[in-house]
């Protein structure tokens, strides 16, 4: 393989090309394109608003008591145990939240006392110089934005008459403070996991001598846990620090309330359907925790649908006959939805509504636009089912506790109606004692308007009922399995049970009629509001639900498709030659019309963990070769996809054996 | 000599330092000559930088103090030397210097001839290095040339601060001064000084009218001199003997040792039955043990009220939370599986992750053998002593081997998604896993074929996870553990 360094490769010219087909008309695929878009942009700042508030209400308590521990800090630096006070913030393991968390505190901080605050992130701090460098520069600079008076700072610098002070002296900071007089210099080390622990360590050393001059605050962002970072760290520095921990909002909780904030909020006018909202809750779970690819994940879907649906533009806010273009009636017609619609009136033999339908288009229009209002009206009430479902589980505290998400996820894949699920939380509802009902209700009152039936009549009777009840035991409703008894009679040898409702008192009977009505209430509102919404017309509008473009984007497969790509070539190539052979199955794929390289890697999968050439070389002449005068060209050909091989990491010269290589990677993994 | 009442102060502020004291004021007195070099060394905590810089800034003699532990590299200490040197001859002359010739010290030569320069025509100057053992990246030839510092300039002395005698000085006849560690009962005694407060707000004036603030001081002192010696000999004698070691233990046990007292269970005079009572506070490790966080209250509070209420509730609790944080599932199977590829030998593979292989067999085969390992101790210990695997450092593995162990680890199949490689990624930049022998491209991909890796955790942390995905560790584990 070493013998000749390169080869002058010419390729077989094919005779003749194809002629190129000219394109006669224009493709109308982008109509409407600035229209789609502006609806888009319109729709998704009100998400990302939304999102916004989501996140900084997530973790604001956690910012609160991390910026009064800042301001705590400064008011007891006389106290002589001069220990670097040190916030330890338990951040999780989603590092890609970590630097919007840091810039949202700083902002916090900066914003309540007069603090200097610097983030430090170990891609930029290798050593303790370039940490200090950084430090230094970050510190320093920080005050030229704010105060211009050069000339003022001019003659302090010691540079031009005496020692220079190095650029790591944290004497800089030294002489900085003695102008500034900030209350603390908060450091914020941002991934201490990605730091070197004995960089840490010096620096934690250094910052301890300084403390008597310098109002030090460390903030330690961790991933893992506390424990870990004491680990890490040497005996002696920890006890240069002093600190408290904070815990942020688990990703999973925040995860819970970005969904219901933006993809089961009320008023969502594009709904992203339940197999792809499963897919991204699930690859949260799974693979990532991240916030910032929840949101990216969201925001690919609005945008494929919008950039690539030309029905979209039905979503655009006040849409008139005017704006749509004359195909796009005709196109909203072949929608499936549609069509069952029509099958659908046709069964009911309404035939002249639906010769409307396919020829005046403005009847059509109009019978779309309103499609699309009442679709979302529908939605939205499916969407206030599935929170209020989710909010009575909790407020009974029913104990397979599932997700708001999942529920919702399950109700619009139209699965909830008629469910074991919905009937046992319906039960447990029926038979709800007055303590916890007065729960509920509480619950269900906070819920803002999405709840149709008013809870406030139902607290009223219920407050009135509770006055009147003599003892403090909660009522029970007739359906209570406490209020049944069975009675055993002994007739002719043979034991009878009979179960007996035991004499309800009359407050309790009142009480099983309240929660009687409320539950037929709801039992009816349940079932009018959990539609399937695949049956809505212009469902395909309304809802985004196609899989493979986030799996493409979000969960490509990248060793899986040149493992494929080698190892079944036709799929790639589908050309005639290779195609007869791959037929018979997979065994027997291999034939000399394929690519070098496909060819040595099925051959290759078959090898062990050494290959020897001479031998692959063997089995690749008995394969590719066809005559003995070709040998040279085979050679090269050969010594190409070995190459091509290696390129793709699949190899590596091994130096165990002559005339060997090493397999690195196996296949499927 | 000083004046005896300065020796009198300094023999107050700091007990049991009398020889030290009076050495350093015999070599550094206001007329007669000093030492060029004295090396003043001791373990931690013996007051020595403590010491000398009081001793000195009581003494009239010019000096500057340099504390290498804020030097970054040698040139940086040797920078701050010149600038110290400067400040101090400035502030004691009251004269303004030019400063112009001592800008650049970037060599020891050069410190030599700055420091020449600068003391040359002045009374003794005294330079206290303090920690020069502890200087970041030393030059090598910095001890032995300031050792002859004194020859190039006779007006400095200069006075080295280490923890151990300097072994490379190649000057002999330097005199050493040794700071010794304090005894039992020296350390009472200096701690014994300030009793901490029992009551930290005094009982009320009405109720207990006869308990006078001096009667309380003087409870204050006896109880805490007993509770000294009663620390240090169960927990500090064994651990931690040096003067903050066990300052801070007894601090840290003081307020949970007088709880009952506080209370109103016992007297303040009531040692022994307090000692008894409080005896688990002694045998536990928790005291010594140096945090960034102070104890948390739940578990002091746990700790106290053990003997009444039944124990084992909160505890493990808080432990189970803190090990084992929430990771996504596949990422907390990766990390198990990484661990297994650390600690398996990779010919044991086929025997543990084969689907095919009847795993309770392999259980089987393993717990015959530590059986017979057991009952022949006689047989095994003279074969080999071997050492649990989980107890030596992690070996190295290939990338495709942790893919191969996760896949067996899993039930049913996994993608071939990116998403696997991203979190080996980000468990890098975790440091949970650290990658080993990348050669010239150690920025370059993270998931290149050639590199290799190695789990930067241990087992507990493992066993940890593997509790969280249903996954007994200690079963795929080669000899396995406990």
């Amino acid at each position: 393989m070493e013998h000749q360094r390169c080869y002058i490769y010419s390729p077989t010219e094919p005779e003749e090309r194809a002629r190129k087909r000219q394109r006669t008309s224009k493709p109308h695929f982008q109509a409407q394109l600035p229209e789609r878009l502006q609806t888009f942009r319109d729709m998704w700042s009100h998400q990302e608003e939304r999102i916004q508030e989501t996140l900084e209400d997530a973790d604001s308590s956690t910012q609160e008591a991390i910026a009064n521990f800042v301001s705590a800090s400064s008011q007891d630096t006389e106290d002589l145990s001069l220990a670097i006070p040190t916030a330890l913030i338990i951040l999780g393991p989603s590092i890609a939240s970590h630097g919007p968390f840091f810039e949202r505190l700083g902002r916090r901080i900066k914003h309540d006392t007069n603090n200097i605050y610097v983030v430090l992130t170990s891609g930029e701090s290798p050593n303790l110089k370039t940490l200090l460098k950084n430090l230094i520069k970050k510190v320093t600079s920080r005050v030229d934005d704010d105060d211009d008076d050069d000339e003022m700072r001019r003659p302090l610098a010691t540079s031009r008459n005496g020692p220079k002070l190095l650029d790591f002296d944290l004497g800089h900071l030294q002489e900085w403070q003695k102008r500034n007089r900030a209350q603390n210099i908060v450091l914020a080390i941002q991934d201490s996991n990605a730091f070197d622990a004995s960089v840490l360590i010096e620096l934690v050393d250094l910052l301890h001598s300084w403390l008597d001059r310098l109002p030090f605050v460390l903030l330690v962002g961790i991933a893992t846990s506390a424990e870990n970072l004491e680990d890490r760290l040497a005996g002696k520095t920890l006890r240069y620090l002093q600190g408290q921990k904070f815990d942020v909002t688990q990703p999973d909780e925040i995860i819970e309330k970005l969904f219901s904030a933006t993809v089961a909020r009320p008023d969502a006018r594009l709904r992203i359907g339940p197999n792809i909202s499963q897919r991204i809750l699930k690859r949260q779970r799974d693979h990532v925790q991240n916030v910032q690819d929840f949101v990216d994940a969201l925001k690919y879907a609005y945008m494929s649908h919008f950039y690539a649906n030309q029905m979209s533009i039905f979503l655009k806010d006040g849409i008139s006959f005017e704006d749509l273009s004359s195909d796009d009636v005709e196109v909203a017609r072949t929608l499936p939805s549609f069509r069952s619609r029509v099958e659908q009136l046709l069964d009911e033999s309404r035939v002249q509504e639906v010769r409307k339908l396919l020829d005046d288009d403005y009847h059509t229009f109009r019978v779309l636009t309103e499609a699309i209002a009442s679709g979302q009206n529908a939605l939205s009430s499916l969407n206030a089912a599935a929170t209020i479902l989710s909010r009575v589980r909790q407020a009974l505290q029913m104990s397979p506790e599932v997700m708001c998400s999942t529920i919702w996820t399950r109700a619009a894949a139209g699965e909830i109606i008629g469910s074991p699920f919905l009937r046992e939380t319906m039960l447990l509802v029926r038979r709800v004692p007055s303590d916890k009902f007065a729960q509920l209700l509480n619950a269900l009152e906070h819920s803002e308007g999405d709840f149709v039936i008013d809870p406030r009549p139902y607290k009223q009777e219920l407050e009135q009922l509770l006055e009147q009840n003599p003892d403090s035991t909660p009522l029970r409703t007739q359906h209570d399995v406490r209020n049944d008894s069975v009675r055993t009679t002994v007739v002719a040898q043979k034991v009878l049970l009979s179960k007996h409702k035991a004499a309800l008192s009359k407050q309790d009977k009142a009480y099983s009629e309240l929660v009687g009505r409320f539950h037929d209430e709801m039992e009816c509102f349940f079932s009018s509001a959990f539609i399937n919404p695949q049956t809505l017309l212009l469902s395909e509008v309304l809802i985004y639900d196609l899989k493979s473009p986030h799996t493409e984007v979000f969960q490509p497969k990248p060793r899986y498709a040149i493992e494929r790509a080698l190892a079944l070539p036709h799929d790639y190539l589908g050309c005639d030659c290779c195609s007869g052979v791959a037929g018979k199955g997979e065994g027997s794929a291999l034939s000399g019309t394929q690519p070098a390289s496909a060819i040595l890697y099925q051959m290759y999968l078959e090898s062990g963990a050494l290959i020897n050439v001479s031998d692959l070389w063997s089995a690749f002449h008995a394969i590719a070769g066809e005559g003995e005068e070709e040998e040279d060209g085979e050679s090269k050909t050969m010594q190409r996809g070995l190459a091509e091989l290696k390129y793709l990491g699949l190899v590596k010269p091994s130096r165990k054996k002559t005339d060997h290589i090493a397999k690195t990677m196996w296949k499927g993994l | 000599m000083l004046p005896d009442e300065v020796l009198l102060q300094l023999n107050r502020d700091f007990p049991c330092r009398e020889s030290q004291i009076h050495q350093l004021a015999a070599l550094y007195s206001q007329t007669l000559p000093s030492p060029s070099l004295l090396v003043a060394h001791g373990l931690t905590a013996t007051a020595k930088s403590t010491l000398v810089r009081a001793f000195l800034a009581r003494s009239s003699l010019p000096h500057a103090i340099v504390n290498c532990r804020e030097c970054i590299t040698g040139r940086h200490l040797l920078e701050h030397t010149v600038a110290a040197c400067l400040a101090t001859v400035e502030a004691y002359y009251d004269e303004t210097l030019d400063k112009r010739p001592f800008a650049r010290t970037d060599s020891l030569s050069m410190l030599a001839v700055n420091l020449g320069k600068l003391l040359d025509g002045r009374d003794k100057f005294v330079l206290v290095l303090d920690g020069v053992d502890r200087l970041r990246e030393p030059m090598p030839t910095l001890m032995s040339a300031l050792g002859r510092f004194g020859e190039v300039i006779p007006n400095l002395a200069l006075v080295l601060v280490t923890t151990l005698p300097v072994r490379n000085l190649h000057h002999p006849g330097t005199p050493h001064l040794h700071f010794l560690p304090y005894s039992r009962a020296d350390l009472l005694e200096i701690l014994g000084q300030k009793p901490p407060p029992i009551f930290l707000t005094p009982p009320s004036a009405e109720q207990y009218s006869d308990y006078t603030p001096e009667l309380a001081a003087e409870d204050d002192a006896w109880l805490w001199n007993r509770f000294l010696g009663a620390v240090w000999d169960s927990l500090s004698k064994h651990t931690g003997r040096d003067l903050i070691s066990f300052r801070n233990t007894a601090t840290r046990l003081w307020r949970p040792f007088v709880e009952p007292v506080i209370s109103g269970q016992f007297g303040t005079r009531d040692f022994s039955r307090l000692m008894v009572n409080r005896r688990h506070l002694f045998q536990l490790e928790d005291s010594v043990l140096d945090r960034i966080m102070p104890a948390a209250p739940t578990s002091t509070n746990f700790i106290l009220s053990k003997p009444t209420t039944a124990p084992g509730k909160p505890l493990p609790l808080t432990k189970k939370k803190t090990l084992a944080y929430d990771l996504p599932y596949y990422t907390t199977v990766l990390l198990i599986a990484a661990y297994l590829a650390s600690y398996n030998p990779p010919r044991t593979d086929v025997t543990y992750f084969m689907k095919h292989t009847d795993k309770r067999k392999n259980r089987r085969h393993r717990t015959a053998s530590t059986k017979t390992a057991t009952s022949a101790t006689a047989v095994t210990k003279t074969k080999s002593r071997k050492i649990p695997r989980h107890l030596l450092t992690p070996s190295p593995f290939p990338l495709d081997r942790l893919l191969a162990v996760f896949r067996s680890l899993v039930d049913g199949r996994v993608p071939q998604v990116a998403d696997v490689g991203t979190q080996i990624a980000t468990l890098t930049s975790l440091r949970l896993l650290t990658r080993v022998g990348a050669q010239g491209s150690g920025a370059g991909d993270v998931l290149e074929a050639g590199a290799r890796w190695r789990v930067s955790f241990g087992w507990e942390y493992a066993r940890s996870l593997g509790r969280v995905v249903d996954i007994e560790v200690g079963e795929y584990l080669v000899g396995g553990v406990d």
